[in-house]
């Protein structure tokens, strides 16, 4: 029975290694490369994961804090894309799991960031992932409207995570509150599962 | 810090995504990327093919796959005895070319309709007999989907909508507000689709492009501390540009040549695509509304008036190039 939630962590690291956003290519035939590039992360594990961690991290830290996240996220993301061209043969796994490990860790550990390592930490994971979504970008698909929809989903997405992660800690001050410790539990978990993914992409 | 600017900031980051979506093949958003494919029946099982509207991409480009027992090699088509029954195909269906019907016209019994949509790429031919279960549930399938596709892709409709989000705020005056755009273009939907009325298309959308262009002015003027018609009464703008708006919407039925019967069913599950669609974005913007109140993030008071002219650049933009492919053909 121990070994459940260690198998649950490891079967998630299994799952962000090999996730694809395939599914995308489908919205894509269907409602044009804006709605692509805003579904893109959304069937990517790596992407959720992150971005929810970041949002969480931001949202923790309160609302002086968290919002200058909203612009700062989706122009990393719009960086992130126009870098995609030059890291196009390099995989972003180590780096996803090094930032999944980190946050997981300053979740856990409750941590005071100060607001331009909270900035620098957004933005370091917008740039990431906006590259890694622009690594599997075909010829045919029209880049402009691709990068409004990624940036669109990426203030949508930061902006809802943080609003809600404040609402939840509402009146949670006291670190021993169900709250805070709900969330730095989740922390521990977002931790365990980019140490696991870092494991199995060295290893591999 | 005022409920306004919360609302305002949410509806910049809106309004610049929209704005992506200004591009030269914006200003056709409703002239759908469709092609028409008449199937007529000379002997049984052995039909005449022709394209009476060629898509953009080229009839040749268009990869149709027939039921398997079925011989295409246009304009020949021959089924044998079994006749034209059973699932019909496009697989390269994309943003240019988002819309194929097939009419099929038998010796004996109605021409019949079916719709091949990015949204439904398989269609089934069922024969003469009258509509099934399955009939209905696919056509209910089609319609919905293609329905809000419609709205989705329609940046005008929903920066129009944006607008009046924006002018009147949330709570039940936003309810009624959007009520009555929504009964506006349902019945002019239905009036344009049924024959009742008829307006040109591309005049039609250079006054769509028009009324958000209006509702541009309208919010410049409530930042002035002025009160326009639209935050004075702004059902009544709702629901006559809802008109206006909804005529549009016959623009994407109009040209698939449904059968008569299958009309007022396609009609109902379409308005209910465009309106699932719709809703979606107006809860969107709530949301995003509530999480800058919770974030305490406004804007800054030098960009007040940014989004409000974007809206007005943007609709006149669509307008002049609407008007242009009113009277020249692009």
């Amino acid at each position: 029975m121990k070994l459940k939630p260690v198998r649950a962590l490891m079967a998630a690291a299994i799952l962000l290694t090999g996730t694809s956003a395939a599914d995308a290519h489908i919205v894509a035939a269907r409602l044009g490369d804006f709605y692509m590039g805003a579904s893109h992360p959304l069937t990517d594990l790596q992407d959720v994961v992150l971005w929810i961690a970041t949002g969480m991290l931001a949202g923790t830290l309160g609302a002086s804090k968290g919002r200058w996240l909203i612009p700062v996220f989706p122009i990393g993301l719009l960086v992130g894309l126009s870098l995609a061209p030059v890291f196009a043969t390099v995989s972003t796994q180590l780096a996803d799991a090094t930032m999944m490990l980190a946050i997981g860790m300053l979740l856990a550990a409750a941590a005071q960031v100060p607001t331009l390592v909270l900035c620098a930490i957004a933005f370091a994971v917008a740039v990431i992932r906006g590259a890694a979504n622009g690594a599997e970008l075909g010829p045919e698909t029209d880049r402009l409207l691709f990068a409004a929809g990624l940036a669109c989903v990426g203030y949508g997405a930061i902006t809802l995570t943080m609003a809600l992660t404040v609402l939840f800690k509402r009146n949670a001050d006291s670190v021993t509150s169900w709250r805070a410790i709900a969330v730095r539990a989740l922390g521990g978990w977002i931790a365990a599962i980019g140490l696991m993914m870092a494991s199995l992409v060295l290893a591999s | 810090m005022s409920a306004i600017r919360y609302l305002r900031l949410a509806l910049l980051g809106l309004t610049l995504a929209l704005t992506a979506l200004l591009r030269p093949s914006a200003l056709s958003a409703h002239e759908a990327a469709m092609g028409v494919l008449e199937f007529r029946e000379v002997r049984p099982g052995a039909f005449v093919g022709r394209w009476s509207i060629e898509p953009s991409i080229g009839a040749s480009r268009v990869d149709l796959r027939m039921p398997s027992h079925c011989f295409l090699r246009l304009p020949e088509m021959n089924c044998g005895e079994k006749g034209l029954v059973g699932p019909i195909t496009i697989s390269n269906l994309g943003s240019n070319m988002s819309v194929v019907l097939i009419k099929v016209i038998p010796i004996e019994g109605e021409p019949r309709s079916y719709t091949i949509s990015t949204a439904n790429p398989v269609v089934t031919v069922l024969g003469t007999d009258a509509p099934t279960l399955e009939a209905w549930v696919e056509l209910a399938k089609t319609y919905a989907n293609y329905g809000i596709d419609h709205i989705l892709l329609g940046a005008d409709h929903l920066l129009f909508v944006l607008g009046l989000i924006w002018i009147v705020g949330g709570g039940w005056r936003l309810v009624k507000t959007i009520t009555a755009f929504t009964i506006g273009h349902s019945a002019s939907l239905a009036a344009a689709a049924f024959g009742l009325i008829g307006v040109p298309e591309r005049p039609l959308n250079a006054c769509i492009a028009l009324s958000i262009a209006f509702v541009g002015v309208e919010i410049v003027k409530q930042q002035r501390g002025e009160t326009g018609l639209t935050a004075r009464y702004p059902w009544i703008v709702a629901f006559t540009f809802g008109l206006v708006h909804g005529i549009g919407f016959a623009g994407a039925l109009a040209g698939l040549g449904l059968e008569r019967r299958l009309l007022p069913a396609a009609l109902l599950f379409f308005n209910i695509g465009v309106e699932i669609g719709q809703l979606a974005f107006v809860l969107l913007v709530l949301a995003l509304i509530w999480a800058h109140r919770r974030l305490d993030a406004v804007v800054p008071r030098w960009g007040e008036a940014v989004p409000a002219y974007l809206i007005g650049s943007v609709s006149m933009f669509w307008f002049f190039g609407r008007l242009a492919r009113v009277f020249v053909a692009i």
